[in-house]
């Protein structure tokens, strides 16, 4: 809907001269103001709203209309017909609630059943009877609570769009003015560059005994090879310009995607290497392990019999719970390009098993 | 097969005869066994060579992305789908080990085929190209690595949730390797390559090896003399993964510092600056330090180091942090953090949250690094960083 420029209607027609409620009249009060309320749209002199409803809330004095009105709720009409100020009113209230934008859609046949529904609503709640108003209002409140976030998010994104929007404009409005300037620089230049190859001319006539009407020629010529080099320059930085002004649109408009809800660092990286059929114990007795344990020579390097412990009892382990038959199925896929990059390695690292079975280098060499 | 019974010394006229008869003999029969090979198995191939050659063909091998006395690196792609980009590493024939494979390709091969994680460069194939000549290949990880980073001071500006990510990432794959009973071995800046995505990955494993037996001797001459800790400089056989946290702590300090936090020109040089910035190991620290072969510490000795002076030089890491740091550089190895109980550590969960992998600073050092990176024989400093560095493994003493 565009709003500039307010409607002229209110000034011409007759029934607009006269209050409904005080019958008071243009004539007799030049200075005559009608104010409505979104309440009932029922149109009354600023005169009667300061009287009726200064007090505190009233009831509206159009006859069974009777709907409690404030002062506060009081406004000028934008429009002559009260119709389309309500539908607008309407429509405003309902797009604040109803603000997805196209973007957010699948596909083109989404958005259109969204807008569809949306504007089935608009009319239930402008032409509808009693219970259809009702109801579209009902639908109306529970969508606006179950969406709360993402209205809220799309009025913000809504907001920065009307502000890019402005920037735009901004930015439209400075290139103008400077291709103004630079045609106007333009054209001072080509006319001192005539005068000068005039003067030249003139000069070179004076001096050499050439014949005049090729000297005048070739200098023709020179300036309209002078003219036609800046027009490409010049078409060439206005291409320039316009490029730079379709990025800041697109930039404008590109979609802003939702935060993904944040996990916790994870310094392990998702791996958890624990050994699932055994419990590794700090200190194994061991007589071939005795000696080490006492040398301190062995020891002060910092050799870990844990890690030995470790080791041994991983590798005693290590066979059980792989089954050739399920490696072998697995072998047939195709292996070499699936390993390159760190999702492969990701997957391969996730399940311990995995780990010893990365390649099939012992069948090569 | 030359041989021939034939052969009878007699006079010159008849041994010609001989000798030429002989010789057909020779070529036919050495034109027939191949030919009966041919039968069995096409193209004169075992099936190894034949399975060889099939893994070969799966890969393009494009331009030389750097050069090395140990190894050449190949940028190459998947011959299937040149979208797949791979970093091929060809083991140059070294004259010590001109039998048989060189010892940091068989470690690398035989770790790398093993290990599987997110923040350790895979290694997708092996194959051997003509003489015998061996290559990885690895994980194409474009943007360089953490010494780029760290050195560019002018270009790359980082923060306290950036290096929290980097070293989240490197604790993951060194606590991994360890898991796996593998020791690095050589962990420092530039072995830690930058992934596409900004996963920093630990590669080469050049002089990894598993976990020892309690009575295997290892040696003491690994990780960059500038990484490595008090126990290996003392000539410890026997030593356990503190020596790789040892690494992570002195990186952990590096990406804070962006400077080499102990930064010795020799071995003894090395041990003055980690007494110096750590304190000297004694009995009383470290209880049996004083046995270790090679055990000598400076006069005076230093007092180990307390928190307010490491919250001084790293205050930026958050206290959290500068006690994860503190675990990781205990002189006694056997008091120092593991990898496990480091990610268990309170630091991760304190502010600031790491930073998203994509969102890591990062720096467009492209193909040329990663050559460097991957042609460096393991264990020594590139160019300037230790141009006086002579370093050579002395691998009679292991395994």
């Amino acid at each position: 809907m565009m709003r500039n420029g307010a409607s002229k209607a209110i000034d011409n027609n007759p029934s607009d001269d006269i209050c409904p409620v005080c019958k008071s009249n243009r004539y007799l009060n030049p200075s005559l103001q009608f104010l409505i309320n979104p309440e009932c749209y029922h149109k009354m002199c600023s005169t009667c709203v300061d009287r009726i409803f200064t007090s505190g809330p009233a009831s509206c004095p159009v006859p069974y209309c009777g709907k409690t009105l404030r002062k506060k709720g009081f406004h000028k009409a934008f429009f002559g017909d009260l119709k389309v100020e309500r539908e607008v009113d309407i429509r405003k209230r309902v797009g604040a609630v109803f603000n997805r934008r196209q973007d957010e859609f699948e596909t083109l046949l989404d958005w259109n059943n969204y807008l569809e529904e949306v504007e089935g609503l608009i009319f239930d709640l402008v032409e509808g009877t009693k219970e259809e108003k009702l109801k579209a209002e009902e639908r109306l409140k529970a969508y606006r609570e179950s969406n709360m976030g993402d209205i809220e998010e799309n009025r913000r994104a809504g907001l920065e769009q009307i502000e890019m929007e402005k920037q735009r404009e901004k930015a439209e409005k400075e290139a103008v003015r400077q291709r103004r300037l630079a045609a106007l620089r333009e054209e001072e230049e080509e006319k001192l560059d005539v005068a000068r190859s005039k003067r030249d001319v003139l000069e070179r006539l004076a001096n050499t005994d050439e014949d005049a009407n090729k000297i005048t020629q070739q200098a023709q010529k020179i300036i309209l090879k002078k003219s036609s080099a800046r027009r490409t320059l010049a078409e060439s930085v206005e291409s320039n310009g316009r490029a730079r002004d379709s990025g800041l649109t697109i930039r404008g408009l590109k979609k802003k995607e939702a935060p993904i809800a944040e996990k916790p660092y994870d310094p392990f990286g998702g791996v958890d290497l624990t050994p699932s059929r055994y419990v590794l114990q700090e200190d194994y007795d061991n007589e071939w392990l005795s000696n080490a344990k006492s040398d301190t020579r062995h020891m002060a390097g910092g050799y870990s019999l844990q890690e030995y412990y470790a080791r041994t009892l991983f590798e005693a382990f290590s066979g059980l719970g792989v089954f050739i038959e399920d490696e072998v199925a697995g072998r047939s896929l195709p292996a070499a390009p699936a390993s390159i990059g760190t999702a492969a390695a990701a997957e391969a690292s996730a399940a311990k098993v995995n780990i010893e079975y990365k390649m099939e280098l012992d069948d090569v060499f | 097969m030359a041989n021939s019974p034939l052969v009878v010394p007699g006079s010159g006229e008849k041994s010609t005869a001989n000798r030429t008869k002989l010789s057909n003999t020779a070529a036919a029969s050495n034109g027939a066994t191949p030919e009966a090979s041919n039968t069995s198995n096409e193209g004169g191939h075992d099936l190894a060579e034949q399975m060889n050659e099939e893994e070969k063909q799966k890969y393009v091998k494009g331009k030389k992305l750097g050069e090395g006395t140990y190894a050449n690196v190949y940028l190459g792609h998947l011959r299937s789908d040149p979208s797949k980009l791979v970093a091929i590493k060809k083991i140059k024939i070294q004259k010590e080990y001109t039998e048989g494979m060189a010892p940091d390709a068989v470690r690398e091969l035989k770790h790398l085929q093993e290990i599987s994680h997110p923040n350790i460069i895979s290694l997708l194939s092996v194959f051997s190209s003509k003489d015998q000549n061996l290559n990885l290949v690895l994980e194409y990880l474009p943007l360089g690595d953490l010494e780029m980073l760290i050195k560019d001071v002018e270009g790359v500006r980082y923060g306290a949730a950036d290096i929290k990510a980097w070293m989240g990432m490197l604790t993951r794959a060194i606590w991994f390797c360890h898991e796996n009973f593998i020791l690095h071995r050589d962990i420092k800046p530039n072995n830690l390559l930058i992934a596409a995505d900004g996963e920093v990955k630990l590669a080469d494993f050049g002089l990894a090896r598993s976990f020892s037996d309690p009575y295997r001797i290892m040696t003491s001459n690994v990780i960059t003399r500038w990484y490595r800790p008090p126990e290996l400089l003392f000539g410890a056989k026997h030593y356990s993964g503190a020596v790789d946290i040892w690494s992570v702590g002195l990186v952990f300090a590096e990406l804070v510092m962006r400077i080499p936090y102990i930064a010795g020109d020799t071995e003894v040089h090395q041990i003055n600056l980690i007494c110096q910035a750590v304190g000297t190991p004694n009995e009383e620290n470290w209880p049996g330090v004083s046995k270790l072969p090679e055990y000598t510490v400076p006069e005076p000795p230093t007092p180990v180091r307390l928190r307010d002076h490491y919250l001084s030089l790293f205050g930026t890491a958050g206290p959290e942090g500068v006690d994860l740091l503190m675990k990781m550089l205990i002189l006694d190895p056997r008091r120092r953090i593991t990898a496990r109980e480091a990610l268990q550590h309170g630091w991760w969960a304190a502010d600031p949250v790491p930073t998203k992998k994509q969102d890591l600073p990062r720096n467009s050092g492209g193909d040329a690094k990663i050559g460097e990176d991957l042609k460096r024989r393991p264990g020594v400093l590139d160019d300037e960083r230790g141009a006086k560095v002579a370093r050579k493994l002395d691998f009679t003493a292991v395994r």
